[in-house]
């Protein structure tokens, strides 16, 4: 069966119709879709309605576009999170699948992010999932994490991997998240531990 | 992931592109290689013969009574090399082994990612993994940063120095014989899917060789954050490959495997 989907650099000849089971929804704002009409679902159910955090002065965003990168290094660095060049954060963003921020309405910045990175059809890995500190357990980083598994899914990925650090195991077990299911380990390569003299 | 090797029959061979290797296969370094010079201000070394590494995967290479050369790529950095590390060419022998028959074998390491999506398909059924959609496949391998692959040339040694067809243009059998691929950001992270070996090549170090390569490929972009998920008969491995598995006690977590 053939699926169809966003990818980073869709050649003609890849872009297809999806002819998959009808739960594939188009819900997302992105230009880059390529889900003919037909292809619409029901609407997903989150945990907070995207009216209900509208009403409460969060407005989602998918794209990249009036996100002030600054602003989210800030963001990282309260979480703490290194604070990183924005210029790599900008190429970063260039070579993601899929990304969604929220932005508090009354300051204009960015008080949620998460993004998801992959090969487009069959794996994606979700980094940098934040929440401003004081904007934290209001709901705001599992409405990012529904939506954005909701984006991947409906490009057709269905092997959504991400790494968690210990003390945050429990925001994404409810999400759905198992880790090491069946043994499989999350690996880093280690720099500087090879050839000690 | 690497796989457990199973038996089955080789593919079938394609005929190799152009300038893609080194044709006079006895001076073997960058003289001979032609490849787009990589990112990044590092000078390059002159070559030396490593030792480490390739010793230790060295015995696998003698497998029958014939005589095998090894062919050292670029050396491997010393901690205090690093910052003066040879780039490495984007294609390179890792392997030359003389069989009987005069044939001649090399395996090539490439990280230009040039590959056959039927090839690769063939690859993945020899190792036992379950059909994908082949346009899926290409998609997947279009999207990734880094595709590196190993292929096996079988050549006659008395065709060492021929490149021209002549009247005698001679067959060069080309098969692909190993793939991983690493998908990234291009700037802070990458992870690496999809390592495989033909099992009539396991046991041999060239699973070991491709990752490590690939890995090397990647530090040299800059890339600071490699990871991967091994499944746990591999998580061995990878640690000999300078991997850790729950660094700091992070995990990796699937959303609803199967």
């Amino acid at each position: 069966m053939f699926l169809g989907g966003t990818i980073s650099t869709p050649p003609a000849s890849l872009r297809l119709r999806s002819t998959l089971n009808p739960q594939n929804a188009v819900t997302q704002s992105s230009s880059q879709a390529t889900f003919p009409a037909a292809m619409q679902r029901k609407p997903p159910s989150y945990s907070i309605s995207d009216e209900d955090l509208e009403s409460r002065g969060f407005l989602l965003r998918r794209t990249s576009e009036g996100l002030n990168l600054d602003q989210l290094n800030s963001v990282f660095v309260a979480v703490g999170f290194p604070r990183r060049d924005t210029a790599k954060i900008e190429v970063a963003l260039q070579h993601t699948d899929a990304l969604l921020w929220v932005e508090y309405e009354k300051t204009r910045r960015p008080v949620a992010f998460a993004r998801a990175t992959g090969d487009g059809v069959f794996n994606a890995i979700i980094w940098d999932v934040v929440v401003d500190p004081s904007f934290q357990s209001c709901g705001l980083g599992k409405a990012v994490m529904e939506r954005l598994i909701e984006d991947l899914q409906a490009k057709g990925i269905c092997n959504i991997a991400l790494y968690s650090e210990p003390r945050v195991l429990g925001f994404y077990r409810p999400l759905g998240f198992v880790s090491d299911p069946d043994g499989i380990k999350g690996m880093v390569f280690i720099r500087k531990q090879r050839n000690k003299k | 992931m690497l796989l457990i090797p199973i038996s089955s029959s080789s593919s079938s061979s394609i005929s190799p592109p152009p300038n893609s290797y080194p044709s006079n296969h006895h001076s073997l370094f960058f003289s001979n290689l032609t490849f787009p010079i990589q990112h990044g201000s590092r000078k390059l070394k002159t070559l030396r013969l490593r030792a480490n590494f390739w010793e230790s995967i060295r015995s696998g290479f003698v497998k029958n009574n014939n005589s095998t050369q090894l062919v050292e790529p670029p050396s491997i950095v010393n901690d205090e090399e690093e910052e003066t590390e040879p780039l490495l060419p984007v294609e390179f022998t890792l392997v030359e082994r003389n069989l009987e028959d005069g044939l001649v074998e090399e395996i090539i390491f490439s990280s230009g990612g040039e590959i056959d999506v039927y090839d690769l398909q063939g690859l993945c059924d020899k190792v036992g993994w379950p059909r994908r959609p082949l346009v899926k496949l290409a998609a997947a391998l279009k999207n990734s940063y880094m595709v590196a692959t190993l292929h096996s040339v079988m050549k006659s040694s008395s065709d060492s120095d021929s490149s021209e067809g002549g009247n005698g243009q001679k067959q060069q059998e080309k098969k692909l014989i190993g793939m991983a691929r690493a998908t990234s950001d291009h700037a802070f992270n990458a992870t690496i899917w999809d390592v495989l070996v033909d099992p009539e090549y396991q046991g041999q170090g060239l699973g070991k060789a491709l990752v490590e390569k690939l890995v090397r490929a990647l530090l040299q972009r800059d890339i600071g954050n490699i990871s991967l998920f091994a499944d746990s008969q591999v998580v061995d491995f990878y640690q000999n490959l300078g991997f850790e598995a729950d660094p700091e006690g992070i995990k990796g977590m699937f959303w609803y495997p199967k």
